[in-house]
């Protein structure tokens, strides 16, 4: 019997081979994609879930009630995690970590790293393992530091590396440590990163600030004993933070900030850690946000969805030609348990088939779907036997349904029915007509979105920040030498060709470097009896003639001024924030005795991402605070040789460090990843999306004029023309796009608007968008269905009249 | 007794009226009988056909097959009972176009759930039987007209039914064949099964031992 079922849906599969391969092939494309697609959402989805205690690790942060709303702050000083501990009950482990780059020296290699600067408790919170030494404290004493497997091999190479002492420089000094513990490479799926572990109390600014409560620099990890609750823990910090605090909370209160519902001006919170790759603090909104994988996994149901409707429908719409079939195996006794069995088993066919090469065609995809969606999932990270089980009843659920309805209609009907060749359903084009409005909705959704995520990108690629971004180079400062120095030793170096304009630097940088660090610093202190913040940039001389920052008022930092190192200049959002008349009357005092005045105001630029509002900025010229960047301006010809000169200057200067310099519309570029990513994803979802839509309606319309091809001569016949009929033909399939317009319309508005909401520079939502998608879709569906209709419409009445 | 119609009755609602497509059937048939069902068309032969094979319901009346009343019976034990011990046979053959003379045959074993072996011997006893060894492995596409109705009339005889039923058989064939097939039913009914053949031709009705004459639905 099986044999028997399993030969009839062989042969005719054969000979419905035009149906057959649309179905194969649309399967197989899309059961490729879900599972690229999924494997990236379930990749990102797995971050951070390999610590054994994730759901009793918590990242700690602040919230500050000022006069202009909530402020949320993710940095601690350096006194408060061993007070939290002390005074708080409910912490079990607490630790400080400052991420930061070392330069590590072992004999004559002199290597930078990724450090750590952590406490001993780190490795009691997170399960990062150790190969070799302490496993229970990889980092027993001061002077004894832990590295991962990968950095040991690059600094020791097959030397045992315990035991051994390197040179760190930290604080402009050579100190030594030893290594105490080899650990396990990070896994892939880490928000934390690092090659070495060092224990706190080296961080260079550990001793300045271990009374100091203002200074904040890094974020608090707490393993939260079992016995308390989040929500319990954050009320029973009340205390200590208005102990703590009483400075800070007056001044809020001051300024006319109203508390918040607990009654708090200042409040420590709680983030659940394994969240921490979704979670968001910008906006001073802390968000936990899974939408990214979750419309990942979205998609990737709806293009399967899109191929399982074409299945459907073509299987419902090509079952006429076996309705005597299906009559004659009744009237040889066949009952409808069978024959929903044989139908259903020749989805199972097509559906085995279509998931085999899916999943080949996957693995060829796979590189580069990686380089693509910028994404370091493989095979190996996701396969394991709970994802495969779920892969395979994944299949088997589509099958059952994609297979099972139209096997459930076919096995349904009544023998003579069948025999006489009679669909009598009538049902049967409804439910064809709403899977055709579904596929067409979401292909235009996704178009839509495709289009509005693809201005944003175009828009903030080409939005004027207010600074060149074009002609700029920046440099990480990631050698030994001192960083003025340095910015002078470049200067000197490059000053003679005539295609360097400019070279400065700054503390930071201006979108993401190749270096990949972005940081802020900012500032708090009360001006004129108010508290006000600021963001802070030191700068060397010419930051904003490099740069080309327009000047509103005053003069930049000058050489000809001596006592420039106590000058600020500030931006417009930052003059608004002072409130003066005219700004440059401005003294500031900070350290409680040193004053500064305000040389100058900048037009306001975006030094930060487009989704953040411009914020106030001060720039400092003060050398007791180093620089981290050098800039380079280049004359806007002959771009290559100038960049190449740079590098090669760096490199008589510093032949140890690597010459990291980017163009800053590169850096910019770099800060849109997420961005790129995501219109990747939409941008192929759609057009897959809307490819298959069309082979399933290329389909189904070469049926329906097959099965008309007697109306359409007896129309001919009659006097119909050619366009006419091919009207007739196309009308009832425009329909449905256009119904699937107006459902897919308002959802993608939302959805966009929504999107669009977390930036606070974007393009504004025009209705050209969702025209522009609605006429794209109705286009590519008259052209698929119009060329056989036509055809057929011309086909001379005589010949279609005689084959019936 | 092989079956007995009492008092059949078969409508359709058209229009808020009853259009009746069998009216007050009475009918019983012996084993060995050879019955030709008459009429003009839309006289409700076909449908007297399928009442009796089971294929389709009727609205009112007892219907007894074996001492079966299958009035009662559920879809499967009448689909049970119809495919032990009836066999049909169309004007359009309905031969699975797919499948080859030999698959064609051995499908009715395979929902009667025969061994293998069993299945392989019979559809060899059938194909000698008919002549037809040499086009075992031909599709029905290959054959002439004659050819496959009387692959029809294999695969109807293959599971040993003890009623055959065959609606119009040589309707479209030429006269020659028809008159083969005929041959062939008559030849089949001395040999002890029972035929209900439907047909327009007096001549064809001939072959039979009674023949019942059908207008509107009604028993003439």
């Amino acid at each position: 019997m099986f044999r028997n079922h399993l030969k009839i849906a062989w042969r005719s599969l054969i000979k419905n081979r035009i149906f057959t391969g649309a179905n194969v092939f649309g399967l197989t494309v899309a059961f490729a994609v879900a599972i690229l697609l999924s494997m990236a959402a379930f990749f990102e989805l797995s971050y951070d879930q390999f610590h054994k205690k994730k759901d009793a690790i918590y990242q700690v942060y602040s919230s500050d009630q000022t006069s202009r709303g909530t402020e949320i702050i993710t940095a601690n000083s350096v006194p408060f995690a061993p007070a939290l501990k002390n005074e708080v009950p409910g912490i079990k482990n607490i630790s400080r970590a400052l991420s930061e780059n070392v330069l590590i020296t072992f004999q004559d290699k002199e290597l930078n790293f990724d450090a750590e600067f952590v406490d001993s408790e780190y490795f009691a919170i997170f399960s990062f393992t150790t190969i070799q030494g302490n496993s229970k404290n990889p980092i027993p004493d001061k002077n004894t530091i832990a590295i991962t497997e990968k950095a040991s091999k690059v600094l020791f190479g097959s030397m045992d590396p315990i035991g051994k002492t390197v040179t760190m420089l930290l604080n402009k000094k050579e100190q030594p440590f030893t290594i105490a513990s080899v650990l396990k490479n990070i896994p892939t799926q880490s928000t934390i990163d690092f090659d070495v572990v060092i224990p706190f109390e080296n961080h260079p600014t550990y001793l300045d600030n271990i009374e100091d409560w203002d200074a904040k620099n890094h974020p608090v990890y707490i393993e939260l004993d079992k016995s308390i609750t989040p929500l319990q823990f954050e009320k029973s910090t009340f205390d200590f933070t208005n102990l703590h605090f009483k400075n800070n909370i007056e001044n809020l209160i001051r300024d006319g900030a109203k508390a918040d519902e607990n009654g708090q001006f200042r409040q420590v919170h709680l983030t659940l850690f394994k969240d921490i790759s979704f979670t968001s603090f910008s906006n001073n909104l802390v968000k936990v946000d899974k939408t990214f994988p979750y419309l990942v996994l979205g998609i990737a149901f709806l293009i399967l969805f899109i191929a399982s409707a074409n299945f459907i429908n073509m299987s419902i719409a090509t079952s006429s030609k076996r309705l005597k079939e299906i009559g004659m195996r009744k009237t040889l006794g066949a009952i409808k348990g069978q024959l929903f069995v044989q139908f259903w088993l020749e989805s199972v066919f097509v559906f085995m088939i279509s998931a085999s090469f899916g999943i080949l065609l996957s693995y060829f995809l796979l590189e580069p779907f990686q380089t693509l969606f910028r994404t370091k999932v493989s095979f190996a990270d996701i396969i394991n036997p709970m994802v495969l089980v779920g892969f395979f009843i994944g299949v088997f659920g589509i099958t059952f349904i994609a297979g099972g309805y139209p096997a459930l209609l076919l096995s349904k009907l009544g023998t003579l029915q069948a025999l006489k060749g009679k669909l009598g359903v009538a049902g049967k084009n409804g439910v064809r007509n709403t899977l055709i409005i579904i596929q067409f909705a979401i292909a235009i959704i996704l178009i839509s979105c495709t289009l509005v995520l693809q201005g944003q990108l175009q828009y903030m690629r080409n939005k004027d920040l207010g600074f060149n971004k074009e002609q700029v180079i920046s440099i990480p400062l990631n050698g030994k030498r001192d960083s003025y120095r340095m910015v002078e030793l470049l200067r000197n170096e490059l000053q003679n060709n005539p295609n360097i304009l400019n070279v400065t630097g700054a503390d930071n940088n201006l979108g993401r470097g190749k270096d990949g660090s972005m940081s802020t610093s900012k500032l708090g202190f009360d001006y004129k009896e108010h508290g006000v913040t600021t963001n802070m940039l030191v700068v060397d001389y010419e930051y904003a003639k490099t740069l080309e920052l327009e000047l509103v008022a005053g003069r930049t930092f000058s050489k000809e001024y001596k006592a420039d190192n106590l000058s600020l200049v500030i931006n417009e959002t930052m003059a608004r924030e002072l409130n003066e008349s005219n700004p440059l009357n401005a003294r500031i005092v900070l350290d409680d005795s040193i004053t500064y005045s305000v040389i100058g105001v900048v037009k306001d630029y975006n030094f930060q991402g487009l989704n953040k509002r411009i914020e106030p900025l001060t720039l400092f010229m003060d050398k007791e605070w180093s620089l981290y960047y050098a800039y380079v301006k280049i004359a806007p010809k002959a771009i290559v040789q100038s960049y190449d000169a740079i590098k090669e200057a760096w490199k008589r200067i510093e032949p140890n460090a690597e010459f990291q310099g980017s163009f800053l519309d590169e850096n910019l570029d770099r800060t849109f990843a997420r961005e790129k990513t995501m219109t990747t994803i939409i941008t192929c979802g759609s057009i897959i999306g809307i490819v298959l839509s069309c082979i399933g309606l290329l389909a189904i319309s070469l049926l329906m004029v097959s099965q008309r091809t007697k109306e359409i001569g007896i129309r001919k016949v009659v006097g119909a023309s050619v366009s006419s009929i091919t009207v007739l033909l196309t009308k009832d399939f425009l329909k449905l796009v256009g119904i699937a317009f107006v459902i897919a319309t308002p959802i993608s508005w939302y959805m966009m608007n929504e999107w669009l909401q977390e930036y606070a520079f974007h393009v504004s939502l025009s209705i050209w968008f969702f025209i522009g998608a609605g006429f794209l879709t109705c286009l590519l569906a008259l052209i698929t269905i119009g060329g056989r209709t036509i055809k057929a419409a011309s086909v001379n009445p005589v010949k279609s009249l005689r084959t019936e | 007794m092989l079956l007995k119609l009492n008092n059949i009755f078969k409508w359709v609602q058209s229009g808020g009226q009853r259009v009746f497509l069998l009216k007050d059937i009475n009918l019983s048939i012996e084993e060995g009988e050879f019955i030709s069902i008459m009429g003009p068309s839309g006289s409700g032969k076909s449908t007297l056909l399928n009442v009796i094979g089971m294929l389709d319901d009727f609205d009112e009346g007892e219907y007894n097959f074996l001492d079966e009343s299958v009035h009662n019976l559920k879809e499967k034990h009448r689909a049970n009972l119809y495919k032990q011990y009836i066999g049909f046979v169309f004007q359009a053959y309905h031969l699975l176009d797919e499948l080859t003379v030999k698959e064609n045959l051995e499908m009715p074993l395979l929902y009667s759930k025969k061994s293998s072996s069993e299945r392989k011997s019979l559809v060899a006893d059938m194909l000698d039987r008919f002549n037809i060894v040499g086009k075992k492995d031909l599709f029905p596409s290959q054959l002439s007209g004659g050819q496959q109705q009387l692959v029809g009339i294999a695969r109807a005889l293959i599971s040993s039914p003890k009623l055959i039923l065959a609606d119009e058989p040589t309707g479209n064939l030429n006269s020659k064949q028809g008159e083969e097939i005929m041959e062939l039913f008559k030849q089949l009914n001395d040999e002890g099964v029972t035929i209900i053949q439907v047909t327009h031709s007096k001549k064809n009705a001939a072959y039979g031992s009674r023949v019942i004459n059908l207008l509107d639905g009604r028993r003439i």
